[in-house]
């Protein structure tokens, strides 16, 4: 997993002291993990660990609905080419 | 597992699907002072921002105000997949104090695709919670045409 996910995984679980862990396909929305309030907060977090600008208002909810969708978007596997 | 209820749409005659919302004073705070005012500006346009805004700085119980408003404003629309657009869903100060909502861009295409044509608010505080309750109005429908 990398840094920056790590950061919004444990972002959403300190404000979620019941859960220990994520699972990468837990909907994040419909198990309330991410509200309307904290959602704001956490497009703030998301641009700085991705370095990706979000415009909150054309943001999709299935980009952010699970952490393996914010992988697959934000965080994609950096390839390294041979030379 | 059995199937979950269908809810009706939003709007339509007979139907006035109502919103609320509530939002922890405390909470707001920590964001006020972990971010500053530039977090709120994501969320409330220049407008709103100066009706909450007083000779010490920004009110943080109107905040809260503005925002659980919005919020509750959002719910009437009854939208899947989409997140509050918050700067279209302007609440202001009318004179004499009562809350106003604006809906423009998205909201407003939500609206209209939900056939709402407006939406009203009331805001209450006290000290550590600010609710609000919204009521759609419902766009007239067009007369049927003769056939």
């Amino acid at each position: 997993m990398a840094d920056g996910l790590q950061q919004i995984k444990n972002w959403i679980l300190e404000r979620h002291p019941e859960r220990q862990d994520i699972a990468p396909d837990l909907d994040l929305i419909e198990n309330r993990l991410i509200d309307s309030l904290s959602f704001v907060e956490f497009v703030f977090l998301l641009e700085q660990e991705s370095g990706v600008s979000i415009q909150m208002e054309t943001l999709e909810v299935e980009v952010i609905r699970s952490l393996g969708a914010i992988e697959r978007h934000f965080f994609p596997a950096q390839v390294e080419v041979q030379a | 597992m059995p199937a979950r209820p269908v809810a009706p749409p939003a709007g339509g005659l007979g139907w006035a699907n109502l919103g609320m919302d509530i939002v922890s004073v405390n909470r707001v705070r920590r964001l006020l002072a972990q971010y500053g005012e530039r977090f709120f500006e994501r969320m409330l346009t220049p407008g709103e921002l100066a009706d909450c805004r007083t000779a010490t700085g920004l009110d943080v119980l109107s905040l809260c105000g503005r925002i659980a408003a919005k919020e509750a404003a959002f719910k009437t629309l009854r939208v899947r997949g989409r997140f509050l657009p918050w700067p279209d869903i302007v609440v202001r100060r009318s004179d004499g104090g009562w809350p106003l909502v604006e809906l423009h861009g998205s909201a407003a295409e939500m609206a209209a695709g939900s056939g709402i044509a407006e939406i009203t608010v009331s805001i209450s505080h006290d000290v550590d919670y600010a609710v609000a309750v919204a009521a759609p109005i419902i766009a007239p429908t067009p007369p049927a045409q003769p056939s």
